[in-house]
């Protein structure tokens, strides 16, 4: 706003320009007007002699109040007292409230608030860093494992190792042209998938589920049931990464998921397995080697004794050998043995003898090669291939191959049970045995505290 | 109104505290500084010294690179035949600092199968009797070595000159097998080396190298199967059977030009390729076991030629 004229009084008050009186006439706009002094006649324009009074001081108090003016002034001492103190209480001096309140909450002394405070107050800045530390170790372990952190954690190669272990899982076994799928075959093979797929996910193992239904190009070649060595040949070249090959059979089941391979077997695989043949030997394999001609390693009951040179874990049944449940290593070893597994001559020569197919014919490589023995260990069948009852039963049951539930043996292999045993049946009771086994804190809760209650007072049994 | 005063000093001042001191005492910053650079010194004087020395296996001095093993049969022979035989072995290997060994054919029990098999077992002994050498060169009795200039590293088995000598995507079995040698072999990979006569595979004289490999490669060979199966030239035949089904036999295995270690009597073999001419390494008679020729006949005037070619210097 420019002025246009030099300020002069009006003969009416007032200041002709519009620059200088603008607050208190109306052209600015407003409309509410700011009050005048209290003398002011027309109320929103000062004038000249009003503005005269007022500077002399003549015309009383001003039109403002700070007493009793509204309600919070009129109120203030009540609400304040009804409000909590944020000082110190009666009895307290000035300095003294000065000094401990400084304006901040406290409880009134004596009070149970109070005890907490000072208690709080007391604990030494130390012990509050490592309750700190301890809410924060806390905090990162329920964030690790309930995000997938801890899922790649495990497969990580080298720190959980899991993309180091794959399970072959073979599916469909013998199905195909030989016979079609009923339900419970199709529930055998729902459960043992599930199974083998949640332990893999756990563990951040990978899962090869393959179909081993028998067909036309292995019929014609002679090769039925050799496919298992085309298809850990095809594992060998799909993972790359894989260290370990477990071999699965489709009638088998993971009873204890928590048990990673890596702790149960791999860490101390030395102590797991052992070398010599003779502690248990079914087959009465003469071990080590008669000849004289061969190298040292050969004819040692242990080859070189070292876990690493291990490239094959089998373990034996009452019968020999089990490879419904054993383990393989990638190495150039194994790519010889895969190699000369099935061989035309041998096929030719013992066909109508091996009536367990590849699982002869690798007990007759152990037998006569002196090249494997050194580099094969045998595993204690509990640890990996536990039989049920029904299987290998001629002697009774055998602490060293039949499952205990007290052991919390790792696998179950219901090796056999298509020869006139209910496969569904022990399926699905194991799987029900190992939920039992493997319940939950909560599920315990419930059931072996609720539920026996429930069933005192009101004579109900309840399924929780 | 006024300024927020300084907080006042606590009326109850802290005890004394000393300034913090390490739990140990010896560990001072400086000491552990000196440890640690202390170690890391040590660490790489032995790392260069076990890399200078030569990591993996080690070999112990005086250790022969090759050793000839030639499987004889004096009963059959007469000894001074097998005499001669084991002199020419023993004067080329002296040449070289190679080593020889000479089982006879009644050291190993074959199980009623033909003693050509002997050979698979000899191999493998020689293995356990020299743990270190670096190649077992398996020849025939009824063979002479003729020329003792040439090395078995440099005329045969060192990386460049197999790759020159190796004959690719050769049939096995001649002269249209299906199973062919491969096209893409390196030197470095090569296990085993042989030749081959118009007939197939020549099993009288090869090299393999001392390892993991050899071991499987005579242990498969020497399966009773193979020895039970009735083949008609029982270990040739096996052989050829294993390489053709066994890509991880085939893949070791590398034929050379049959003369540069296996030429065959010119007088007994009329093929185009593989006559003995002088200066070839090796001098075969094969066949001359079979009925109608005489292998003591056949070798005599090779056997006076090799002296007079060993001595002349």
């Amino acid at each position: 706003m420019s002025l246009s004229r030099s300020p002069s009084p009006r003969p009416g008050g007032g200041w002709a320009s519009p620059g200088l009186s603008s607050p208190y006439v109306d052209v600015s706009g407003r409309s509410s007007p700011a009050n005048g002094y209290r003398g002011s006649s027309k109320g929103n324009s000062v004038t000249w002699e009003s503005a005269k009074a007022k500077s002399e001081g003549v015309n009383g108090y001003p039109s403002f109040s700070t007493q009793n003016h509204g309600f919070f002034n009129r109120h203030m001492r009540t609400l304040s007292n009804s409000l909590p103190r944020f000082s110190g209480g009666p009895g307290k001096s000035y300095a003294e409230k000065e000094k401990l309140g400084r304006g901040r909450w406290m409880a009134r002394p004596g009070t149970r608030m109070a005890k907490m405070q000072s208690f709080v107050r007391n604990v030494p800045r130390r012990w509050w860093m490592r309750l700190l530390g301890v809410l924060a170790l806390i905090l990162m372990i329920i964030l690790f494992y309930v995000t997938p952190l801890h899922y790649y954690w495990r497969r990580a190669k080298h720190i959980g190792g899991g993309k180091k272990h794959v399970i072959i899982l073979a599916a469909n076994q013998g199905g195909g042209v030989m016979e079609w799928k009923g339900p419970r075959e199709w529930a055998i093979e729902r459960d043992s998938v599930r199974n083998k797929r949640k332990y893999a996910n756990r563990w951040g193992y990978e899962l090869e589920i393959v179909d081993m239904s028998t067909k036309k190009r292995y019929a014609h070649e002679w090769r039925e049931s050799w496919e298992k060595v085309d298809t850990i040949r095809n594992c060998l070249r799909k993972y790359p990464d894989a260290e370990w090959f477990w071999w699965m059979d489709l009638n088998t089941f993971i009873m204890e998921p928590s048990y990673s391979l890596q702790s149960h077997i791999f860490n101390n695989l030395a102590a797991n397995t052992y070398r010599d043949i003779n502690d248990y030997n079914p087959l009465n394999i003469s071990h080590p080697f008669p000849s004289t001609y061969l190298d040292a390693d050969a004819r040692s009951p242990v080859g070189d004794g070292k876990p690493e040179s291990i490239n094959l874990v089998v373990p034996q049944d009452c019968s020999g050998f089990n490879l419904g449940s054993f383990f393989i290593k990638r190495s150039a070893w194994t790519d010889r043995l895969l190699d000369v597994w099935w061989d035309p001559v041998g096929y030719e020569q013992k066909h109508m003898e091996w009536e367990h197919k590849e699982q002869d014919a690798l007990e007759f490589l152990y037998i006569n090669q002196p090249w494997i023995r050194p580099h094969t260990a045998f595993i204690p069948q509990r640890k990996i291939n536990s039989f049920p009852p029904g299987a290998c039963s001629e002697n009774g049951n055998d602490t060293r191959i039949h499952y205990n539930e007290h052991d919390r043996d790792f696998v179950v292999n219901m090796a056999g049970c298509e020869w006139g045993r209910d496969c569904w049946g022990e399926m699905y009771n194991y799987r029900e045995l190992s939920n039992y086994l493997n319940r939950t804190l909560w599920e315990l809760f419930k059931e072996e505290l609720i539920a026996p209650l429930w069933f005192k007072i009101t004579g109900h049994k309840v399924r929780l | 109104m006024h300024l927020a005063f300084p907080s006042r000093k606590t009326s109850n001042p802290p005890q004394y505290l000393p300034s913090r001191t390490p739990r140990f005492p010896t560990l001072r910053r400086s000491r552990v500084q000196a440890f640690v650079v202390g170690a890391l010194v040590v660490g790489a004087v032995l790392w260069l010294i076990s890399s200078i020395s030569g990591g993996g296996e080690r070999i112990p001095s005086g250790t022969p690179p090759v050793v000839i093993v030639t499987v004889v049969d004096e009963e059959s022979y007469g000894q001074a035949y097998v005499k001669n035989v084991k002199e020419n072995r023993r004067e080329y290997a002296k040449r070289h600092g190679y080593t020889t060994f000479f089982p006879s054919v009644g050291d190993y029990d074959l199980g009623g199968s033909p003693v050509s098999w002997a050979k698979v077992p000899a191999c493998r002994h020689a293995i356990t009797k020299f743990p270190h050498t670096t190649y077992i060169w398996y020849l025939d009795q009824n063979s002479f070595i003729m020329n003792p200039e040439l090395k078995v590293e440099s005329h045969i088995m060192e990386k460049k000159r197999l790759e020159s000598l190796m004959i690719k995507n050769q049939p096995i079995v001649p002269p249209d097998s299906v199973i062919k040698t491969w096209p893409h072999l390196k030197g470095e990979n090569i296990e085993f080396a042989l030749t081959q006569d118009k007939d197939g595979l020549a099993q009288g004289s090869f090299i393999v190298r001392r390892g993991e490999w050899a071991k499987f490669f005579l242990d498969t060979w020497f399966d009773p199967l193979y020895r039970s199966y009735n083949f008609q030239k029982a270990d040739t035949h096996a052989l050829e059977h294993i390489v053709q089904w066994h890509p991880t036999i085939l893949s070791k295995l590398v034929l050379i030009p049959q003369r540069t270690l296996n030429a065959y009597n010119p007088a007994y073999y009329d093929a185009k390729e593989g006559q003995y001419t002088d200066g070839d390494f090796v001098v075969r008679f094969a066949g001359c076991d079979t009925v109608g020729r005489d292998c003591i006949k056949e070798a005599e005037p090779f056997s006076k030629q090799w002296r007079t070619i060993f001595y002349a210097r």
